[in-house]
């Protein structure tokens, strides 16, 4: 099982030891959205509410939150931040703001959660300046878009297993996409990075009969269990032994429910409520 | 101290019971439950049962329904063991040992891990009886036990 460095062998927390760490230049980014009515975010442009520039605001807030981080997580390393940048960009699209925050020092830890934080409270600070307008805002896609530095090596977000770049630290799982074809039958391609091993148990293992197959991330509309399941029950003859009981679904052997996204080399288990005991 | 297992084999409660204490005397109380192949469930007459799993998942769902226990009342231990493969009426098919300091852990603690199994462990039994074989349906009661014990939050101040 993976240990979290934040606990103990009792499993109390505790913060790490970094003094034995090599000082290395270090960079995160992060973003954030606040979601909005389009007039809301009309008055921002035009710079029409009563509390002043939202944005100008923001970006402080944001600045002065990433210095204040240790303070308010309660096991972050005090950091000599070199640099920080937060950038707001109106998106009528969303409508709404993204707010992209990036945090750089040279030192012995990470700076993910200063870049987190600065994100997270750039999108408060905006909801405060806004919300005697919209009081139905939302804070959303609060997450790191990249790091660089430090032993684990380069990151960057990936939730689809899309891009290779995510794994570059570890070339052995890099991961290659094959090109979208039209056919839409059942192959048994196994092994192959772009593909899911999809599983099945019990009596939907002998509905189907079969045990396993393998799906090409490309085949599904999106990807998600909701859209693997879909296309399950697209096939011929499978919309009856798809739709007709409850199923439960596990990815990488932990349960989740539809809306969990999948990427490439994914073992997806679709089985019958179980009757163990 | 934690242990789980998933075989086709029997289990010995008294070498279970030894296992769970071994070296130990700070132990006040242990609850154990033993789970039997009935002849009767869905239809009367059974004959014997199969018991599939998802190897990998199983091991990995019972160590999490032991490690939530012990998040919720002071355990000393537990052993969780499950059978897999063909068992007839009157074999256990499931073992679970839980020790504490005061009996009510203990107690609780037995109880959930099993209301937990039922839902969340990843096995399947197939009955078969003299009119036919089956899977077995899953049963609300089972769903109703699990969910009385809340979220892990409400239930932190027990």
């Amino acid at each position: 099982m993976t240990q979290f460095t934040h606990l103990d062998e009792r499993g109390q927390a505790h913060m790490v030891d970094v003094s034995t760490k090599h000082n290395t230049f270090r960079e995160a980014k992060a973003q954030a959205c606040v979601r909005m009515q389009s007039a809301t975010l009309q008055a921002i442009a035009e710079d029409k509410l009563a509390k002043g520039d939202v944005l100008a605001t923001a970006r402080i807030a944001g600045i002065q939150a990433a210095k204040r981080t240790p303070d308010l997580i309660p096991l972050c390393h005090p950091l000599l931040l070199t640099k920080v940048s937060v950038e707001l960009e109106l998106d009528f699209t969303l409508p709404g703001v993204r707010i992209y925050t990036a945090c750089r020092l040279s030192g012995q830890t990470g700076v993910e959660m200063e870049a987190l934080t600065a994100a997270s409270v750039a999108a408060l600070t905006i909801y405060d300046m806004c919300k005697a307008i919209d009081k139905q805002m939302q804070i959303t896609d609060l997450c790191v878009l990249a790091k660089s530095g430090g032993k684990s090596g380069d990151w960057s977000f990936d939730p689809y297993g899309t891009q290779a770049a995510s794994l570059s630290a570890n070339p052995d799982l890099a991961l290659g996409i094959q090109p979208l074809t039209a056919s839409t039958e059942i192959e048994s391609t196994p092994n192959s990075a772009a593909e899911l091993e999809v599983r099945f148990f019990a009596g939907l293992r002998e509905s189907l009969e079969r045990d396993q197959l393998s799906v090409s991330l490309t085949r599904l509309t999106s990807p998600s269990v909701a859209a693997l399941l879909d296309w399950l029950s697209q096939q011929p003859g499978w919309q009856e032994v798809f739709t007709a009981r409850r199923l439960l679904v596990a990815v990488n052997q932990v349960m989740v429910d539809l809306e969990h996204p999948l990427q490439a080399g994914d073992e997806v288990a679709f089985f019958p409520p179980v009757t163990g005991g | 101290m934690w242990h789980v297992a998933v075989q086709r084999e029997a289990f010995d409660l008294n070498q279970e019971s030894q296992a769970l204490r071994a070296g130990r005397r700070d132990v006040g109380a242990e609850v154990s439950f033993v789970g039997y192949v009935r002849d009767f469930n869905e239809r009367p007459e059974v004959q014997a049962l199969t018991l599939e799993h998802y190897p990998g998942m199983t091991e990995q769902q019972l160590q999490m329904i032991l490690q939530q226990a012990a998040a919720r009342w002071p355990l000393l231990g537990a052993r969780l063991i499950h059978r897999v493969g063909r068992l007839e009426p009157g074999d256990a098919i499931v073992l679970v040992l839980v020790s504490s300091a005061h009996r009510q852990a203990a107690f609780s603690a037995c109880e959930f891990i099993m209301d937990y199994l039922k839902t969340q462990a990843p096995f399947w039994k197939k009955e078969h009886t003299a009119t036919g074989d089956y899977w077995v349906s899953e049963r609300d009661t089972d769903q109703q036990a699990q969910a009385r014990w809340g979220s892990y939050r409400e239930s932190n101040h027990e």
